[in-house]
């Protein structure tokens, strides 16, 4: 599995959000919060790391009087996070097989 | 975060990922008291709702297009308070939309050709909860479309019925009756 990519779902907050966005079509900033359960500046900080690695999609518009934040996962993160889960599974299975 | 840590993570977060039908059920409720309503006020005054050769088919597409702006902003709020949408929900959004779009123009066909919309809708109705009742896997809404399907052959076998008990006969056990099953359904709380 790439490195970069273990290395950047080794943090709980982002794999967090990764595997909500990659079971859901769009999810707000306020529904990712409660999700992975972390304040909204370290969410903030870990939405854009994953926006910089291409694996999410960010979308901002104005509801009425009220920001409104939009996160989608992009085919490269549902990629990514398919091989992550692979991965993760089958070290599951040869540690059950020992 | 070793690795049976981010297994169970990933596990509890797709297991709580749910798609919501308590508003779908809210949905299929208020078209049915709506649909009731409306032909119920037609059914007991046909001369005011019948007065011109227009007034019913405005009746008919005028007040269900309010119902269809209030409901479109009643779904908006209820998607910004679950915060998510998932590709079921957004399939059903797809589905129901294409259905209010259908009601419109058959309705405003229909008047145009001086002919009764209530066999079309109800087939295009019977149609739509079929195939929400197979893609949320909830029989009594599949049930109620096949019902629906069940009033179409005997309006076409007996066209002389009042086609406006008809129509409240089918949507009371095609809408309403299911829209209650189901939002008493304990699936997403």
């Amino acid at each position: 599995m790439n490195k970069e990519l273990e290395k950047l779902l080794f943090n709980p907050v982002r794999l967090k959000i990764l595997s909500f966005l990659f079971t859901v079509e769009s999810a707000s900033f306020k529904k990712l919060i409660e999700v992975s359960e972390a304040t909204k500046g370290n969410i903030s900080v870990q939405i854009k790391k994953l926006e910089d690695a291409g694996l999410i999609k960010v979308r901002k518009k104005f509801e009425g009087n009220y920001p409104l934040t939009l996160c989608k996962i992009t085919s490269k993160g549902k990629t990514s996070f398919e091989l992550f889960f692979i991965s993760l599974k089958s070290y599951e299975t040869n540690k059950t097989e020992k | 975060m070793n690795k049976e840590d981010q297994i169970k993570a990933i596990n509890d977060i797709i297991n709580e990922t749910r798609t919501k039908l308590k508003p779908l059920s809210f949905n299929l409720i208020f078209w049915g008291i709506f649909i009731n309503i409306m032909s119920i006020i037609h059914y007991s005054f046909p001369s005011f709702i019948q007065q011109t050769y227009y007034s019913a088919g405005i009746y008919w597409i005028f007040l269900p297009m309010i119902g269809m702006i209030y409901m479109t902003r009643w779904n908006i709020k209820k998607y910004k308070e679950i915060g998510y949408s998932t590709t079921l929900g957004r399939a059903i959004k797809i589905i129901w939309g294409v259905f209010g779009f259908g009601w419109l123009m058959i309705t405003a066909f229909s008047l145009y050709k001086g002919i009764n919309p209530v066999p079309d809708i109800l087939f295009l109705l019977g149609l739509v909860i079929v195939m929400t009742g197979m893609i949320i896997k909830f029989k009594p809404l599949t049930i109620g479309g096949m019902v629906i399907f069940i009033f179409i052959f005997n309006l076409n076998q007996n066209p002389d019925q009042n086609f406006l008990i008809v129509n409240m006969i089918g949507i009371t056990l095609g809408l309403l009756i299911p829209g209650i099953l189901l939002n008493r359904m304990k699936t997403d709380e």
